[in-house]
C-alpha cells in the first residue's frame, strides 16, 4: 500500500493541502492548496503581503500553521520544524543573503554547510561551489568586499551545495545582472533535470516564461488560481495579482492641480538615476515599484537623508541636501528603528521636531507645548491612556499619528512619508489618508512611497514607478489604477545595467597589497617592528635593557598580562566585554594562597590548581548566563562579577598572607636562556588559539556569532552555546594569568588582579582586535601584552617619571585605535 | 468624540510629574534600607554618621551624574578616575596652601576638565572611537598629567578650599549642597531645556534623531564635555573635603560611578536618563555601607552586598518581567 502510494506520488516532492495560518486574528493564509513536483520549476507570484513569504516559512519549517497538512516525499505531517525540513532535503535561499562580512568566502561555505559536504579537498569543493554559481572571487576574500548580487550567487551556491530534494529561490534575481541571471537560470535547468523541484517567488512575468512550467498566484492569502505557465497569458496572471481588497476609504482627490510646487529635476544617487517629476499644488506623489528597486533611497534623498545630484526645488527656492533634511518632515518605514524613542513619552516624541518653538531663550515652555501638542493630537485623533504614557505602549496606529504629529508640529516644507499604513490599523489608515490629503491641500507636497498598489491607487493623484531605480512609467490621474501600476513594476524587464552603485559584477581581482593589510593578522607586523624599534631604542639609551635579567622580567610580567589579552579577544570578538578577568585573577592567587604552601602536600597543590580552573568555569558560565539569559549587558554583568569578585578576594583575607611555595613559583618563572617557559607557552598557545580560530568550525562559529548574531542563528549557529563558551575561555584564560601572577607577587593579596581588567583590554586593542565583534587576533594581543609590558620597562629604565608612562599608554592606545579605525576605513560610517 | 477607547483627554494635566518607575523603585529601596538601618544598625543613622558619609555620597553623586549623561548616550565613560584625580591634584597643588591662588587653579582644573572631555567627544562622536578604548586612553593621558602636576606626592588643600568644600550649614555639609545644586542643574537642563530634550531624544534612539535633522554629534561630543566638568566638580569638592588627598583618588569613584547610573535606572545601552534616581542611589549606595558596617560586616561582605544590590538593580530593569510571564505560560511563536 505504501509502495503504491509512492509508485502513484513519485514525481511530488511536497504537497501542502488546506494550510491557514494567522498573525493575530489576521489571515496571512487560507485553505491554501499547492503541490511541488519534482523536476519542475514552480513559481509563487504574487503581491507585498500577498502571504507568499509565510508560505514558504512554513515549507521550511519556520513557521507552523494553524491548519492545515504538509506532505513530504508522501510522508504526512502536521507541521515541519526547521531540522526536519533540512533532514527532508528542503532548502532556502533567502532574498537577503546570510553571508557574514568578516568571514572570507571559504568559511562562510565551512560555517554554513554540513561538513560531510566538503569531503577531504574543501578548497577544491568551495572552489567547485562557487563555479556552479559563475562567481570567480579569490576564496580567502573577506566578504565585507562582495557587492550585493556576489553575496547573492554565494547564497544560492550555498543551497544548491546541499543538492536539495525542493530547492526555495526568494526572488534570486532582484540583484543581479543579466550574465549571473542567465548563469542562474541554466543552473536551474540543470538542477530540475536531476530531479530537485524549484519553487521561484518572484515579482517578474518574464522571468516565468523564461524558467518556470507551473505558476500559482497568491493574493491576500489565498490561492487565486495558476496552472501551467504555457497555459495562462501574461494579463491572465496580471488580473489574478491585482484585485486587491483594502478596507479603508480614500479622501476624494483633487480635481484641478495648482501650479507646480515641487520641481524634481534629474535626481540620481545610490540606487536611482534620472529621476524627473513634478508637482502641482495639492497633488500627492507616489512612488512604486517591486520592493528593492530604489524606491526607499529616492524617498530618502527627497528627506534630505542619503546624498544625490539633481535638482529639487519647491516652490521656488532650491534645496540642497542639509535644508532638506533640516527643512521636511521624513516618516520612516521603519517606525521603532528610525521614527521614534521608544524610551521617550508620547509627548516628547511628539514635540522633538519643534522644541524651539515651545521654547523662549532655550527654556520650554511647558504651557505652550502641551497646547499645540494637544491640539495636534486632537486634530488626528490620537488615542492613549495620557500624554505622558510611553510611546511604545501604543498601537501601530497610534504610534504612526505621534510620528505624523511631530511631522505637523514641525510645520515642514515637504512631508515624505515611507510606508505609512505598515502595521496600521485599518481604522487609522482612513485617518492617515485623511490627514495627508489635508496637509497636500494646504500647500505643503506630499511624497508617498508605498509597496502596497491599492494604497497608491487611492491616495495618489501622481505615481512614478521604479524598476532597477529608473522611472518606468509616470501615471496620472485616470492612470493611478492599481493593474497599471502592477502591470509596470512586474513587466519592466530591465536587468541591472551595473550603473547602480557597480553591483553585479561577479569577479573580483585580488590586489594583494590590500588583500594582506587586510587580513585579521595583519597588525602583528607592525607591532612586531615597533617592539623592536623600542627594543633598539633603550638598548642604545642603557645596554643593559636588553641584558638576560631585564628581557626575562619583561617576558614574564608579558606572559601573565598575555594570557588574560589572549582570554579577552573572545568576548571582544564576539562583541561584547569581559571586565571581570582582572579580579578573577586576583581570586585565583587567593585561592593558592591557601592551597600551595610550602606545608601543603602535592595532592593539595594539585587540588588547589584544580580550583582555580574550576572556579574560572563557574565564574564564566554565571557571565555568559546573565547575559544571554537574564538579559544583562555584557559591561553590567561583568561589572557587577568584577565588584563581587573583588568582595570575595577580601573573604578569604583582608591583608596580604600565605606565601606560595617557592618550588612551585620556580616551576612557572622556569628559564630556557632568558625566556621564560612559560613566555614560550604562551606563545604556542597564542599560534594554537589562532589555528583554532581560523581553521575549525567551533573558531569560525565564534567570529560568525560575533560578526552577525542574526545571520549566525539563521545558518545554524547555536548561539547562546557558543557565546558562553566564549565566556569560559575568557575565564580559563584568566586563570592562567592568575597561575602567572601567583608567582610574581608570591603571596595573596586581595588588593591585586583588579589592574589587569582595563590593561588587557588595553593590549588587545594594542593587537588590532576590533571592538565591534566579528574579527580579532590573538596574536596581536599576545604582541600588545609585549609591547605594553616594554614600554613601562623602557620608561623606567630611562629615568623617565611616571607621568611619561602614562603618556605613552594613552597615547598608545589612541593612535592604535585611530590606526586600525583609519586602516578598516570604517572610522566614518 | 471618538468611538470606543480612551481619547487623550486632559491635555493641560501635568502628569509628567508623576514619579517614573525608576525613581519609584530606587527611592523604595533607599526607605527599606532606611528602616533596615533603623531596626538593625540605627548607629548608621546618628548624625555623626551621616556627616561623615553624606560628603562621600555626595561626591559620587556628582561623578554618577557625569557618567550618566554618557550612558545616555550609549557610551561608556572609564576616564573617571584620571578627570577626579586631575582636579584634585591641580587644586591642592597649584595654590600650595595659598588661598589666593586658589580661583587660579579652580579655573585651570576646569581648562583641563573641558579640554579632555572634548578630546573624548570628538573621538567617540565625531571619529566613531569605541568609549570604552577613547576613555581608556584619556585615563591615563589625564593620569600623565596628574603625575605632572604632583611627581604622586599628596599636599595639604588650602584652607579656602577646605572651607568651601567641607563646610557646614545649618548642619548640612556644603558638598551634599553642591550635590544638590548640581543635580538641580543638571535636571533643569535635561528635561525644561530645549538642548536638553534633545539631547535625551538623542540618546534614546540616535538614527531617529537624525532622521528629523538633529545635530546628533555634537550632542554626543557635549555628553563628554559636561561629564569632565562634573568629575572636575567632583575632584574639586574632594580636594577640599580631604586633608591630604593622594594622587589616586579618583580610583575608587570608577565602579560605583556605573553602579549608581545603572542602580538609578539608566539602561547601558544609552536612552533616557534619570538624574534624581541616580543621585538617589549614591546615597542608597553609600547607606548600604554604612549599614554593613554598622551591623559589623567586613569590608568584604560590604563588597559582595554592593555587587549583588547592583546585580539585583539590573535584574530589575532589564529582565523582561512580561517576556518572561508569557514565557512561562504560554508556549513561544515564532514570528516570521
Amino acid at each position: 500500500m505504501a509502495k503504491d502510494m509512492q509508485e502513484q506520488d513519485a514525481e511530488v516532492v511536497a504537497r501542502l493541502s488546506g494550510i491557514s495560518k494567522s498573525f493575530a486574528s489576521v489571515a496571512a493564509l487560507t485553505d491554501v492548496d499547492v503541490t511541488f513536483r519534482a523536476g519542475e520549476v514552480h513559481a509563487i507570484l504574487g503581491e507585498n503581503g500577498a502571504g507568499k513569504s509565510t508560505l514558504m516559512n512554513i515549507i521550511c519549517g519556520v513557521l507552523r500553521p494553524d491548519a492545515g497538512t504538509i506532505e513530504i516525499g508522501g510522508q504526512s505531517l502536521n507541521h515541519l520544524t526547521p531540522a526536519t525540513a533540512v533532514a527532508a532535503g528542503i532548502a532556502i535561499s533567502y532574498q537577503h543573503p546570510a553571508i557574514l562580512d568578516d568571514l572570507s568566502v571559504i568559511e562562510n561555505l565551512k560555517v554554513a554547510l554540513p561538513s560531510a559536504v566538503f569531503d577531504d579537498d574543501p578548497r577544491g569543493v568551495a572552489q567547485g561551489i562557487l563555479q556552479s554559481v559563475g562567481l570567480e572571487i579569490p576564496l580567502d576574500l573577506r566578504c565585507d568586499t562582495l557587492t550585493v548580487a556576489q553575496k547573492q550567487l554565494l547564497e544560492i551556491g550555498k543551497t544548491l551545495a546541499l543538492k536539495p530534494r525542493l530547492l526555495i529561490l526568494d526572488e534570486p534575481t532582484a540583484s543581479l545582472d543579466q550574465d549571473s541571471t542567465d548563469l542562474l537560470f541554466a543552473r536551474i535547468r540543470e538542477v530540475t533535470a536531476a530531479g530537485t523541484g524549484v519553487i521561484y517567488i518572484t515579482h517578474r512575468l518574464a522571468e516565468i516564461r523564461q524558467i518556470a512550467q507551473h505558476v500559482t498566484v497568491l493574493r491576500d492569502g489565498k490561492v487565486r488560481g495558476g496552472g501551467r505557465v504555457d497555459a495562462v497569458s501574461n494579463e491572465d496572471l496580471l488580473r489574478l495579482i491585482v484585485g486587491r481588497t483594502l478596507e479603508s476609504t480614500f479622501p476624494p482627490k483633487i480635481t484641478e492641480p495648482g501650479a507646480p510646487i515641487l520641481v524634481v529635476h534629474n535626481l540620481t544617487g545610490r540606487g536611482f538615476r534620472n529621476v524627473s517629476f513634478e508637482a502641482g499644488r495639492g497633488e500627492i506623489i507616489g512612488i512604486a515599484g517591486v520592493q528593492g528597486n530604489g524606491q526607499t533611497q529616492l524617498a530618502r534623498a527627497l528627506a534630505g537623508l542619503q546624498p544625490f545630484e539633481g535638482d529639487i526645488r519647491i516652490g521656488t527656492e532650491a534645496f540642497p541636501q542639509s535644508r532638506l533634511l533640516d527643512q521636511t518632515a521624513y516618516m520612516p518605514a521603519d517606525r521603532h528603528a528610525e521614527g521614534l524613542a521608544g524610551d521617550l513619552t508620547i509627548r516628547e516624541n511628539a514635540a522633538l521636531s519643534a522644541l524651539d518653538r515651545f521654547a523662549s531663550m532655550g527654556i520650554m515652555n511647558r504651557t505652550r507645548e502641551m497646547e499645540h501638542v494637544g491640539r495636534t493630537f486632537a486634530s488626528l485623533a490620537v488615542k492613549a491612556p495620557s500624554i505622558e504614557a510611553a510611546v511604545s505602549s501604543l498601537s501601530g496606529g497610534n504610534q504612526q499619528k505621534v510620528v505624523m504629529a511631530r511631522a505637523l508640529l514641525a510645520e515642514p516644507r515637504m512631508i515624505i512619508a515611507d510606508e505609512p499604513t505598515q502595521g496600521v490599523d485599518v481604522g487609522a489608515r482612513a485617518e492617515i489618508y485623511r490627514i495627508l490629503r489635508e496637509v497636500s491641500a494646504s500647500g505643503t507636497p506630499v511624497v508617498v512611497n508605498s509597496s502596497d498598489a491599492v494604497e497608491l491607487q487611492g491616495l495618489c493623484d501622481k505615481v512614478l514607478v521604479l524598476s532597477r531605480g529608473r522611472v518606468v512609467e509616470a501615471l496620472t490621474g485616470e492612470e493611478v489604477r492599481e493593474d497599471r501600476i502592477v502591470s509596470a513594476a512586474v513587466s519592466a524587464a530591465t536587468h541591472d545595467d551595473h550603473a547602480m552603485g557597480g553591483q553585479g559584477v561577479a569577479r573580483v581581482k585580488r590586489s594583494g597589497w590590500r588583500h594582506l593589510a587586510q587580513l585579521d593578522n595583519a597588525p602583528a607586523v607592525p607591532l612586531l617592528g615597533v617592539i623592536v624599534l623600542l627594543a633598539v631604542f633603550g638598548y642604545s639609551q642603557n645596554p643593559h635593557f636588553l641584558s638576560p635579567l631585564n628581557l626575562s622580567n619583561i617576558l614574564l610580567l608579558a606572559t601573565a598580562l598575555g594570557f588574560v589579552a589572549l582570554g579577552q579577544t573572545v568576548p571582544l570578538m564576539l562583541g561584547a566585554i569581559d571586565l571581570s578577568v582582572g579580579p578573577l585573577m586576583g581570586l585565583g592567587v587567593m585561592i593558592a594562597s591557601f592551597f600551595i604552601l610550602d606545608e601543603s602536600s602535592a595532592g593539595t597543590i594539585v587540588l588547589g590548581f584544580v580550583l582555580i580552573l574550576a572556579m574560572a568555569v563557574v565564574i564564566g558560565l554565571v557571565n555568559g548566563f546573565l547575559i544571554r539569559f537574564a538579559n544583562f549587558t555584557a559591561i553590567a554583568a561583568t561589572l557587577a562579577m568584577f565588584i563581587g569578585l573583588q568582595g570575595v578576594a577580601f573573604l578569604f583575607r583582608d591583608a596580604p598572607g600565605g606565601y606560595i611555595t617557592y618550588p612551585v613559583t620556580e616551576v612557572i618563572t622556569m628559564k630556557l636562556g632568558p625566556v621564560p617557559v612559560a613566555f614560550l607557552v604562551l606563545v604556542a598557545l597564542a599560534f594554537l588559539s589562532e589555528y583554532m580560530l581560523r581553521g575549525t568550525r567551533s573558531g569560525i562559529r565564534l567570529r560568525a556569532l560575533g560578526s552577525s548574531a542574526e545571520s549566525a542563528r539563521r545558518i545554524g549557529v547555536n548561539t547562546d552555546r557558543v557565546f558562553i563558551g566564549g565566556y569560559v575561555i575568557s575565564a580559563l584564560f584568566a586563570a592562567l594569568g592568575s597561575v602567572m601572577l601567583m608567582a610574581q607577587i608570591g603571596v595573596g593579596d586581595p588588593a591585586q588582579g583588579a589592574n589587569y581588567t582595563l590593561a588587557s583590554i588595553t593590549a588587545v586593542v594594542l593587537g588590532g582586535t576590533s571592538l565591534k565583534g566579528g574579527r580579532g587576533t590573538f596574536l596581536g594581543s599576545v604582541l600588545g601584552a609585549l609591547l605594553l609590558t616594554e614600554v613601562l620597562s623602557l620608561v623606567t629604565f630611562l629615568g623617565l617619571s611616571q607621568t611619561y608612562q602614562y603618556v605613552f599608554q594613552g597615547t598608545l592606545i589612541l593612535a592604535a585605535a585611530l590606526i586600525y579605525s583609519a586602516a578598516r576605513g570604517r572610522a566614518a560610517d | 468624540m471618538q468611538e470606543g477607547g480612551y481619547f487623550l483627554a486632559g491635555i493641560g494635566s501635568r502628569r509628567s510629574l508623576r514619579p517614573t518607575r525608576e525613581l519609584v523603585t530606587v527611592a523604595v529601596s533607599t526607605l527599606v534600607l532606611i528602616l533596615l538601618c533603623a531596626l538593625l544598625a540605627p548607629s548608621a543613622l546618628t548624625y555623626g554618621a551621616l556627616s561623615g558619609s553624606l560628603p562621600f555620597a555626595a561626591i559620587l553623586a556628582i561623578v554618577g551624574l557625569g557618567q550618566m549623561l554618557v550612558v545616555q548616550q550609549g557610551g561608556f565613560d572609564l576616564s573617571v578616575p584620571g578627570g577626579v584625580s586631575l582636579a584634585v591634584v591641580i587644586a591642592s597643588h597649584y595654590p600650595a596652601g595659598d588661598d589666593a591662588l586658589l580661583p587660579t587653579a579652580v579655573a585651570l582644573a576646569l581648562v583641563c576638565a573641558l579640554v579632555a572631555g572634548l578630546v573624548n567627544g570628538v573621538l567617540i562622536g565625531i571619529l566613531r572611537l569605541n568609549a570604552i578604548i577613547a576613555t581608556i586612553g584619556m585615563n591615563a593621558l589625564l593620569y600623565a598629567g596628574v603625575f605632572a602636576v604632583s611627581g604622586g606626592v599628596p599636599r595639604i588643600t588650602t584652607q579656602l578650599l577646605a572651607s568651601i568644600a567641607g563646610g557646614e550649614i545649618f548642619g548640612i555639609g556644603h558638598s551634599v549642597l553642591f550635590a544638590v545644586a548640581l543635580l538641580a542643574v543638571v535636571w533643569f537642563v535635561m528635561k525644561h531645556t530645549v538642548a536638553g530634550r534633545r539631547f535625551e531624544a538623542i540618546g534614546a534612539n540616535p538614527l531617529a534623531s537624525r532622521a528629523i535633522g538633529l545635530p546628533v554629534k555634537q550632542h554626543q561630543v557635549m555628553a563628554y564635555v559636561l561629564a569632565q566638568v562634573l568629575y572636575c566638580c567632583a575632584g574639586l569638592l574632594i580636594a577640599g573635603i580631604t586633608t591630604q588627598p593622594t594622587a589616586f583618588q579618583g580610583d575608587s569613584l570608577l565602579l560605583p560611578s556605573v553602579a549608581v547610573v545603572v542602580l538609578g535606572g539608566t539602561s547601558l545601552l544609552g536612552g533616557r536618563g534619570f538624574p534624581v534616581s541616580t543621585v538617589i542611589a549614591a546615597f542608597f549606595l553609600t547607606l548600604l555601607s554604612q549599614f554593613a558596617l554598622s551591623v559589623g560586616l567586613p569590608y568584604s561582605a560590604q563588597t559582595i552586598i554592593q555587587a549583588l544590590a547592583l546585580g539585583f538593580g539590573i535584574a530589575v530593569y532589564s529582565l523582561r518581567w512580561t517576556a518572561l510571564k508569557t514565557l512561562f505560560t504560554s508556549s513561544r511563536e515564532v514570528k516570521g
